[in-house]
């Protein structure tokens, strides 16, 4: 399939020698995106959480142990699996900056696009969204509140995308050359480390194209030719081996 | 005319195609799928003027100031404040969640006053005349415990109880008593803060800096900043963590043995040749460190290599600017012995009073005349006072006002402290929230949120630079709910206690004078810094020197290391709504716990992953599963705190166990305040 091209590709880097774990990008993102507070959040297969915070280890006994936290938010696939197998083209990729888009009211739950993502980015709305009395009142206004029945996923914060642009025009400026910082996620604005970076892939001077060309970058699942849109960043060889599902009895030593 | 089977077939293709040519079927079905997620009991969104609002956060470890974003004036979202120095833009996972707890449902909606075996609503008149004429019986046997040290409310609390003549004003543990306490072992006078931004070289003794401990986002951004300037970072702990995963590199240590650690590191550094005979007390305390602390012995008590702990002193020697940071693993809990053996290894790399090393904070102004001095309320221990309370070694108070705090939820020796909360004649919380404190209470006189009031916060813990910011109120409050600072304010006036102030505005404006900072200007968000640091004289070291008391393994029992996770939760907040999601799966199974242990002991006890086994301590037991993780020292257990909540709401409460229950205070001989930071338990199967 021909992948489409854009001027600009919004990407991610993030640096997994600086990510703690400690969630925060996690709470913004819901808070930002209006996901729905879950009582019982440990039964991650009905959870509903656009950035999950993945533990890695490079599994080996005390005292040589070590460990790392991989957040995960979607991908953006610059030849993504989720959008070809839509049959109501709820979900596509045509918008000049390479957001993956998801629209909910055409969506029909099918979760064709779920079984299709390999990074389990896209998640069902197995409940209704019921926010606890009151707390409806901080809603932000950027996201519509999704019902029982239809897949949601992280969109980069695709409203601050267009909050951007906006003020780009209102300002006279080309809304399709934005400043470096004009546009950041929730996620990567809250982060207290800077773990998370984000910027223009195509843009040589924003930094998230210098970290991305790194050779300690690498993509999660790459071999699967999905080619996505945020990098990680990882000076430790065993963490960057993960983030291609390195087998490591697999026979032929590198695992293509 | 008959149809036979292929008109028929061709009418029902014909009619197929026919209607996929109409927009009838296309619309209605895209109208179904509309309609069927249109339902009146999803919320709409409301739109509006967007703003950005400054404000404080003090949910967590310490308080920064953030960012809030309204809409139309209502509170949507928190984000860092990028102009503030504890923030610098980043946030905690519970700054990120502070919004929401404006609603949440444990929120306390009006003034309550016990009856029987619940709560009755009353008038904020009644409530504020019913604990004026308390204070007026009570007199002397007034006590109140605050878990907020850095806000003047907490001044105004215990100028009442002083007023009213008793001296039991208390704060509730944490990291500030013990340091200052160390300061004074050294000869040194004010609070204990760590330049960490400038340091070349930071060794984190247990201090859990990018998770839990001191300025958590600030601390963040200062190891984000370092990755670019090359500076190492390396924790020294009993098991991984956040913080470890970024750091350098971990260095294994048994829990609470981190001081020990120090006082070895201290005795290679002393022994290296330098002369510093001029110093003094150093003759004192070279000669003790390298006779009671000889590397061999350090090793066998820390299980640190000997190999390491001289290359750990050789980098501090060699870094240019380094800076040992020392705390427990809750970032609470730790003697200030210890704490001092961690400062006199600052001291002999002559990183106090210096850029990039232990700074010397001077101690917030004090406007309300009768309040202790910081330093008093700082040495007054609560945890051996509600002891002795509930040992009956001391009178209970008649009448115990909680603002700011859950001690009955956040202590050691905890049953004893929910006992001494039992026997106090009268208990008044001042929570916003239905915490486990404010459930035992018998007069709840809710505070206003943090954003529906006026609050101040001056240096909390561990900020390398004088700082005050003050926060006004961003919405008015959605309950009826009143300021804890004018409510107190006005009960003293009742009770004939003039504090010598009006409203709690006053008393903000008054600490901002003192300091020098304009009170409007603070308001809308621009935190005063001072650049003041009183320069003192100090010693290795004032208090006679003695070894570091170690409880010994006994082959029976595991070493406790407890975790504190600010996204479950702090001592003050349980789990906000928001972050049930960010528990992994490894973290949490249904409503158990994970306690965490390596292979091998898990071997040794013969239990496997996902067992359910219970701990037990002389204190209490708690129950949780095993989690297999070799990211913890052999004969060790790492428990997390912040789980374990009675009181709250669904989303904390009845979740994972209280390890406050297994974590017991003793007193500590030079400074009478309580150490908690060592515990032994044993593991068995449930």
């Amino acid at each position: 399939m021909q992948a489409k091209e854009f001027k600009v590709k919004w990407g991610m880097v993030v640096d997994l020698d600086k990510c703690t774990g400690c969630g925060a990008c996690s709470v913004a993102c819901k808070a930002e995106n209006n996901l729905p507070p879950e009582v019982d959040a440990s039964n991650k297969l009905r959870t509903n959480d656009w950035m999950n915070i993945y533990e890695l280890s490079n599994e080996k006994p005390f005292p040589d142990h070590e460990v790392a936290y991989l957040p995960r938010p979607c991908m953006q696939c610059g030849k993504p699996s989720c959008s070809t197998v839509c049959p109501v083209v709820a979900t596509l990729k045509d918008e000049e900056g390479g957001i993956v888009s998801q629209i909910y009211p055409r969506c029909i739950g099918c979760r064709y696009c779920m079984a299709a993502c390999p990074y389990h980015a896209r998640y069902f709305n197995w409940f209704d969204p019921i926010w606890p009395e009151g707390m409806e009142k901080v809603l932000t206004p950027y996201t519509s509140t999704r019902p029982r029945g239809v897949v949601e996923k992280c969109t980069f914060c695709h409203h601050r995308f267009m909050a951007a642009k906006e003020q780009a025009r209102m300002n006279g400026e080309d809304p399709t050359e934005l400043a470096e910082d004009a546009y950041i996620p929730a996620c990567a604005e809250v982060c207290p480390t800077g773990a998370i970076k984000f910027g223009d892939l195509n843009n040589p001077e924003h930094e998230v194209s210098k970290l991305a060309a790194s050779e300690n970058a690498f993509r999660l699942l790459v071999k699967l030719g999905t080619d996505p849109q945020v990098y990680y960043y990882s000076k430790r060889e065993w963490v960057r081996k993960l983030g291609d599902n390195y087998l490591k009895n697999a026979k032929g030593g590198e695992h293509v | 005319m008959g149809i036979d089977r292929r008109s028929f077939i061709s009418l029902v293709a014909g009619g197929v195609a026919g209607s996929l040519f109409t927009p009838v079927i296309w619309k209605s079905l895209d109208d179904v799928s509309i309609w069927t997620q249109n339902w009146p009991w999803i919320p709409r969104l409301q739109y509006g003027e967007e703003a950005k609002v400054p404000a404080l956060c003090k949910l967590g470890a310490d308080a920064y100031g953030i960012q809030v974003k309204t809409v139309a004036g209502r509170p949507v979202a928190a984000e860092g404040d990028a102009d503030h120095p504890l923030s610098q833009g980043g946030i905690c996972p519970l700054g990120a969640a502070s919004v929401h707890m404006l609603y949440s449902p444990s929120r306390v909606k009006n003034p309550k006053l016990k009856d029987g075996s619940s709560f009755k609503d009353i008038s904020w008149e009644e409530a504020e005349d019913l604990l004026a004429g308390k204070i007026k019986e009570a007199g002397a046997g007034v006590a109140m415990i605050s878990g907020d040290e850095t806000g003047s409310v907490t001044d105004v609390l215990a100028g009442l109880v002083g007023k009213a003549g008793s001296d039991k004003t208390f704060l509730m543990p944490g990291e500030s008593a013990p340091a200052a306490a160390a300061l004074a072992m050294i000869g040194g006078d004010g609070q204990v803060g760590y330049d960490i931004e400038n340091a070349s070289y930071v060794l984190l003794l247990g201090a859990d800096a990018l998770g839990s401990w001191g300025n958590v986002a600030r601390n963040g951004k200062a190891l984000g900043a370092s990755r670019e300037k090359g500076v190492k970072f390396v924790y020294v702990g009993p098991a991984q963590n956040g913080t470890s995963a970024v750091c350098d590199s971990w260095v294994p240590c048994a829990p609470g043995t981190e001081a020990v650690l120090a006082l070895g590191l201290a005795a290679v550094i002393s022994a290296g040749g330098r002369d510093r005979a001029s110093w003094a007390g150093y003759a004192d305390f070279a000669k003790f460190v390298q006779s009671a602390y000889a590397p061999e012995k350090v090793s066998e008590i820390t299980g640190v290599s000997v190999d390491v702990i001289k290359g750990l002193a050789q980098e501090l020697v060699r870094a240019g600017r380094p800076l040992v940071l020392t705390a427990a693993g809750a970032g609470q809990g730790l003697g200030a012995f210890e704490m001092a053996a961690s400062m006199s290894l600052n001291l002999l790399l002559e990183r106090v009073n210096t850029v990039g090393g232990v700074r010397i904070l001077p101690w917030s102004p004090k406007v309300v005349e009768s309040a202790p001095e910081k330093k008093a309320l700082l040495a007054a221990d609560l945890a051996g006072y509600l002891t002795s309370v509930a040992e009956g070694a001391v009178e209970a108070p008649a009448l115990l006002m909680v603002h700011a705090a859950n001690p009955a939820y956040a202590m050691p020796n905890l049953a004893k402290a929910q006992a001494a909360i039992d026997k106090a004649g009268f208990v008044v919380s001042f929570s916003p929230f239905m915490d486990e404190t404010a459930a035992m209470a018998d007069l709840i006189m809710p505070d206003c949120y943090a954003f529906e009031r006026l609050d101040d916060a001056y240096s909390p813990y561990g900020s390398g630079q004088p700082n005050y910011t003050v926060a006004g109120a961003i919405i008015k409050p959605v309950y009826d709910t009143k300021p804890a600072g004018d409510v107190i304010l006005s009960v003293a006036a009742k009770a004939g206690l003039e504090l010598g102030f009006e409203t709690f505005e006053d008393v903000v404006k008054a600490k901002a004078e003192a300091l020098g900072a304009d009170f409007d200007a603070l308001v809308e968000g621009g935190p005063w810094l001072g650049e003041e640091f009183p320069v003192q004289e100090l010693a290795l070291w004032a208090t006679p020197l003695k070894e570091i008391p170690v409880t010994a393994a006994d082959g029976k029992s595991l070493a406790l290391a407890v975790a504190f996770q600010l996204k479950v939760g702090s001592a003050k907040v349980a789990i906000p709504p928001f972050n049930t999601n960010a528990i992994r799966f490894n973290e949490m199974l249904g409503k158990d716990m994970y306690v965490l242990m390596n292979g091998a002991t898990a071997k040794n006890l013969g239990v496997k992953k996902d067992d359910a086994v219970k701990l037990s301590a002389a204190s209490g037991e708690c129950k949780a599963r095993v989690r297999i993780f070799e990211g913890v020292m052999n004969d060790t257990v790492v428990a997390p705190l912040g789980f374990g909540h009675t009181a709250w709401d669904d989303f904390s409460r009845g979740k994972g166990d209280n390890v406050f229950k297994l974590l017991a205070a003793e007193a500590e001989g030079e400074t009478g305040l309580s150490r908690f930071a060592t515990a032994r338990v044993t593991v068995s199967k449930a």
